[in-house]
């Protein structure tokens, strides 16, 4: 019998993945700004910034639909 | 190792399968695609040995190449043959989360992106072991460059293992493991040593677009084999479909353990300290390109690729629920990317897939070599020859680098010989990686982020935190188990312990063995008196300052498309054009220029760098000196566009 997986299975990993990954994004975000290497009055600068911010959505969200979809379809 | 595949795959109940595998080896249609790939493959890396004229050509490729072109080789280079074997297997019994290392690296790319590429780019730094010269001493360096030196070695020797062991079941007992590996070391170390970087990323190009596309050729035929995506999706258990594994239950295979190996470690050490991805992105022809390659893989390639080389354990294991005689459950998930290959493909592209798991072996060990050359010619052989003050010219570097990539590729021969010794391939490479890789890992992230960390903070890193990791592996349980996340030490199935503990949240203690050591050590000991500007990322605009010579022009230009002239009266690596040119350009007296064919699917092949020098007042045309026409390679008659970079 398919056995539904529980919390512990399914979405403990992926808080844990964009928590504590999260912290290490949100770091690497703060020192980059802190330390002048990405400099907001430059365009490309402000472009690297938002894709940046993109990709831990995108990530986030790819993995949060795979979750979903094996819980739910 | 070939007799015991063999016999894995006779005892996985798939017998006709495996059969059919030795079967299709024996086929002439096999042999001619295989063959035919090896000689296409030769080929490109004999005609790209023209556009070698230097190290800076033979290592960085001219720093010339647009950013596709560099994520394609990225792609080949992080896809090694072992992949397919090894995620095929993992998710054969693990399901979808098999893969999860593939989507996991984009929590450093800020770090990346505005940190250490352009440190490395703008401070031409040729080496890893070099930036530790420059930021610590020449103690430090000749430290990396030991331990570099040995990891990179270690992993040709696993990539041609491996190898020899996907091709043995097909070959037959008519060739040996040594004779095997002998082959493919020969061929790809021939396009590599008269090749350099510029083989070896259009090779890669090709073998990039081969790996992904096999990959997905055989999901499609898994799916159609299923009767569509929907039935395939029905036939798997709720589990198996989970993107991420069990949290901490399976000591083999779990989750926290795989963040903090793969996720952390693995990804600081892909990003950061692999030599060949580094010189990889010193190729691109600005750093912004750089950025956008390092972007577009991991936003969109690695998904792709995590499909390529996982799918054949999904339609494994589908087809093993179906029909338990055509995939057996006790097969051995190393066998399962061969075996499903074999059923679902004809003898033809079954011989198409073998050449693309050659290819993912050659994209790898081509990378690898081309890597090892750089340290060796870079961090040994010019330092020894600076103390003996002895001066070589750039030729005679070529020279040296072109033996270096033979001597490499017979070195890795050996190290594959060594490993086949071990009873478990994989075992020995995660331990010999997880030990070599963490203080390396340290020490470039504290270097890059943390002005205070100095040379004696980094001695620390490499020396005390080897022997806690040694320490680690000895009394796994006093120094692990206290932050293994709850991952247990004992085989759940039989309750005895494990022989190799904690094999994945080790990696957690060793990166905390390495900072730690290196933090503990540095804020003990006094401050280095060094000028670190340019080698930090508080100092980048330092960097784009040193490297330019003057100060930077970012006012936005556009490029300008023209005709162009040779002029032998101007200085070295100078350009001229008209005042009307120069004002859409934005561009002014001494500003680095790109100069590149107009046909953008050249990819940058027919490019160079290089300033500007003044004004004519010969209208729509560019005067390139002479240095500017040879090292582009500029074809008589054709159109180039101007850039201004800054």
């Amino acid at each position: 019998m398919d056995e539904f997986p529980d919390f512990d299975r399914s979405w403990l990993p992926y808080i844990y993945l964009y928590g504590v990954g999260g912290i290490f994004f949100l770091g690497g975000m703060l020192l980059v700004f802190k330390s002048g290497a990405c400099d907001w009055a430059r365009a490309s600068h402000r472009r690297w910034a938002k894709v940046l911010i993109f990709g831990y959505f995108w990530y986030a969200a790819i993995h949060g639909v795979l979750i979903y979809s094996a819980l739910n379809i | 190792m070939l007799s015991l595949l063999m016999q894995h795959v006779a005892q996985s109940g798939s017998d006709a399968a495996a059969a059919a595998a030795a079967d299709a080896g024996s086929s002439p249609i096999f042999w001619f695609i295989v063959l035919g790939y090896f000689a296409v493959v030769l080929g490109f890396g004999s005609y790209f040995a023209r556009f070698n004229k230097s190290t800076s050509d033979f290592f960085f490729g001219g720093r010339r190449f647009s950013w596709w072109l560099i994520t394609m080789s990225i792609v080949a280079t992080g896809v090694g043959s072992h992949s397919f074997l090894k995620y095929s297997g993992k998710s054969f019994e693990h399901g979808f989360s098999g893969s999860m290392a593939y989507m996991n690296d984009w929590f450093f790319m800020p770090l990346f992106i505005f940190g250490w590429l352009p440190i490395i780019y703008y401070m031409k730094v040729r080496s890893i072991p070099e930036y530790f010269e420059r930021r610590f001493n020449a103690k430090v360096r000749a430290l990396a460059t030991g331990v570099l030196l040995m990891y990179m070695l270690g992993y040709v020797g696993i990539g041609l293992l491996t190898m020899a062991k996907t091709l043995g079941p097909i070959l037959g007992d008519s060739w040996s493991l040594m004779e095997i590996i002998w082959v493919v070391a020969v061929v790809a170390g021939v396009y590599i040593t008269f090749g350099g970087q510029t083989a070896v990323i259009f090779t890669d190009l090709l073998q990039g677009f081969i790996l992904l596309f096999a990959g997905i050729l055989l999901f499609v035929l898994g799916l159609n084999w299923f009767g569509g995506f929907d039935a395939f999706w029905n036939t798997l258990p709720t589990e198996f479909k989970l993107p991420l594994s069990n949290f901490n239950d399976d000591p083999g295979f779990n989750f926290v353990g795989i963040f903090w190996q793969d996720a952390v470690a693995g990804s600081i050490g892909f990003l950061f300290m692999n030599q060949g991805l580094v010189m990889r992105f010193l190729a691109c022809r600005s750093v912004d390109h750089g950025r956008k390659a390092a972007a577009f893989n991991i936003l969109f390639a690695l998904p792709i690729s995590a499909i390529a080389v996982s799918c054949a354990g999904w339609i494994g294991y589908g087809m093993m629920t179906q029909d338990p005689t055509l995939v057996s459950p006790d097969t051995d998930p190393d066998t399962v990317f061969v075996i499903v290959t074999r059923i679902l493909t004809t003898k033809a592209g079954f011989g198409f897939f073998v050449a693309a798991v050659t290819a993912a072996l050659m994209s790898t060990v081509d990378t690898l070599i081309n890597a090892i050359s750089a340290v060796f010619v870079n961090d040994v052989y010019e330092p020894i020859s600076k103390l003996r003050g002895i001066q070589h010219d750039d030729k005679h570097h070529l020279k040296v680098a072109m033996i270096a990539s033979a001597g490499a590729t017979v070195i890795g021969v050996g190290a594959a010989w060594s490993f086949s010794l071990f009873d478990n391939l994989y075992e020995a490479h995660g331990f010999f990686h997880s030990t070599f890789t963490p203080p390396l890992v340290a020490c470039i992230f504290m270097g890059i982020f943390w002005r205070r960390f100095n040379t004696k903070g980094a001695m620390a890193t490499f020396l005390a935190g080897t022997v806690m990791i040694i320490l680690g592996r000895l009394l796994p349980h006093e120094l692990i188990g206290p932050i293994a996340h709850g991952v247990p030490s004992i085989d759940p199935e039989t309750g005895e312990a494990l022989s190799t503990p904690f094999k994945y949240i080790g990696a957690l203690y060793n990166l905390m063995a390495c900072f730690g050591s290196g933090i503990v050590v540095t804020l003990l000991t006094a401050k280095d008196n060094k000028d670190l500007e340019g080698l930090t990322m508080f100092s980048l605009t330092a960097a784009r300052r040193m490297f330019k010579g003057s100060e930077p022009n970012d006012r936005v230009g556009f490029p300008q498309t023209v005709t162009y002239e040779l002029d032998t009266s101007l200085p070295i690596g100078a350009i001229r054009m008209d005042r009307e040119a120069m004002n859409h350009l934005a561009a002014e007296q001494g500003d680095l220029a790109y100069v590149c064919d107009k046909r953008k699917w050249l990819g940058g092949l027919r490019s160079a760098h290089a300033h500007f020098d003044g004004v004519h007042s010969s209208g729509e045309t560019v005067l390139l000196s002479q240095d500017i026409y040879d090292n582009g390679h500029f074809l008589p008659g054709k159109l180039l566009v101007v850039e201004k970079e800054f």
